[in-house]
């Protein structure tokens, strides 16, 4: 009986995954050109970033914080932090996009454009653990770090193998490669919002 | 059935293997060139063994067989070359090596579940075979729906050949699945039922690949042939790194 379950869920999934192929075959995929994507970035703050996952300043906290608002300030930090995540995950999307887009193009090399998406990939990989991290730890009470150690937030570097503010750097690093052999003009706002 | 209809997904098969080696596919995913390689093959040599069939039924019944067991263990070096190649680019984690075992486990399982609750009224042999089959089929949709699920999710270009291929198989086995979990409340118009549908659910599976691998897939690198670049752009490259940074 379990079996038979399982096997009619595994069909029904193979039927969804099969009509939601035909439907992008149908609509292709989102024509993201070049407007659509510098003012659609949210900048990342990376120095603050990197400060929210520096383990001294965790360290820090802990020592010169009584634990309760130790508890207080680390569930502030991972709010912005899971802020942080949420636009790299955004702005990775719309250069996946934009990369899917160029590539039926002969704008943009097609080293530069798979380099492109190879990193936005990365950054949504990490990105989606990360915040899935986080939201179950700030799904938690407040009350419940009492009894569970409240983890130190330098952990969520490295998720799924992969290092945050490393593997978004790299992001914009391919997409400022990318973003040059375009309009040279555009440059400036790329750099703002990325 | 008629002969000639019966053939139908040979004769694409021959159409896909031409458009292969048209897009040098052996180089790009060798072990679904070798399948599609060995379709035609074995296709060919059932034709002949049914040809024979008159005067030496074993002949075919053996080359039917053996036939089904090749196409069970290409089906599944398929399966891995297609998540190798996927999750080989998207991250070197450590759990991403146990995905296909799990996969396959679980295909395993499922098909000796099923076997246990309606034995396959077949000799020990071709009873082995047919376990096999249905727990490739079983993989075959489990990797398909999860590469699909994964292209909103990460944002994957859904236009490659990996997914193609995938794409191919996953319908294939998904229909193969429904019909022998459905149709078996048919009766004795189950054989002809499952017949009908697995022809053309194959005709169409071979037909996606066709789509899938009638365009050129681009480079994934960069041409190293291309001329370094100027140190006039190199000097735009490094302006803009250190007004991002």
């Amino acid at each position: 009986m379990f079996s038979l379950v399982l096997t009619w869920l595994i069909v029904a999934w193979g039927a969804l995954a099969c009509v939601y192929l035909l439907y992008r075959a149908w609509t292709r995929f989102p024509r993201r050109d070049l407007d659509d994507v510098v003012h659609f970035l949210y900048p990342v703050d990376l120095s603050l970033a990197e400060s929210l996952l520096d383990p001294a300043e965790d360290f820090s906290l802990r020592w010169s914080l009584s634990p309760r608002a130790y508890r207080e300030a680390q569930r502030r930090r991972m709010r912005l932090y899971l802020e942080l995540v949420r636009r790299m995950a955004h702005n990775s999307v719309v250069l996946v996009e934009f990369g899917n887009a160029a590539c039926g193009g002969e704008k943009l090399g097609a080293g530069v454009v798979s380099e492109l998406q190879q990193a936005a990939i990365k950054v949504r990989l990490y990105s989606s653990f990360a915040r899935l991290s986080l939201r179950f730890r700030l799904l938690l009470p407040p009350g419940a770090f009492g009894v569970i150690p409240l983890p130190d937030l330098a952990r969520l570097r490295r998720v799924a193998e992969l290092d945050g503010p490393k593997t978004y750097d790299e992001l914009k690093t391919a997409a400022a490669t990318a973003f040059t052999q375009l309009r040279p003009a555009e440059l400036e706002a790329l750099t703002r919002n990325l | 059935m008629n002969l000639l209809l019966r053939y139908i997904p040979l004769v694409l098969l021959m159409l896909l293997l031409w458009v292969l080696v048209r897009r040098r596919a052996q180089q790009v995913c060798p072990f679904f060139f070798a399948y599609v390689a060995f379709g035609v093959a074995a296709g060919v040599a059932r034709l002949a063994a049914r040809l024979l069939a008159p005067l030496r039924p074993e002949v075919y019944y053996a080359t039917y067989w053996i036939t089904e067991a090749g196409y069970d263990l290409l089906g599944i070096l398929v399966m891995y070359e297609l998540l190798r190649t996927v999750l080989g680019n998207l991250t070197h984690a450590w759990w991403s090596r146990l995905i296909f075992p799990a996969v396959l486990i679980a295909g395993v399982g499922l098909s000796l579940a099923r076997a246990h609750a309606s034995p396959a009224q077949f000799e020990r042999g071709p009873s082995y075979i047919l376990a096999g089959e249905i727990a490739v089929r079983f993989v075959q949709v489990l990797v398909f729906a999860g590469l699909v699920t994964a292209v909103p999710l990460l944002g994957l270009r859904w236009r490659q050949y990996p997914f193609g291929i995938a794409a191919g198989f996953g319908f294939y086995a998904t229909i193969a699945l429904l019909t022998t979990t459905k149709f078996s409340d048919f009766g004795t118009g189950f054989t002809f039922l499952w017949r009908v549908t697995s022809l053309v659910a194959y005709s169409v599976a071979v037909l996606i690949w066709i789509w899938f691998f009638s365009s050129p897939q681009k480079a994934e690198t960069p041409n190293p042939d291309v001329s370094a670049p100027s140190p006039g752009v190199l000097k735009q490259y490094l302006d803009v790194l250190r007004r991002m940074r």
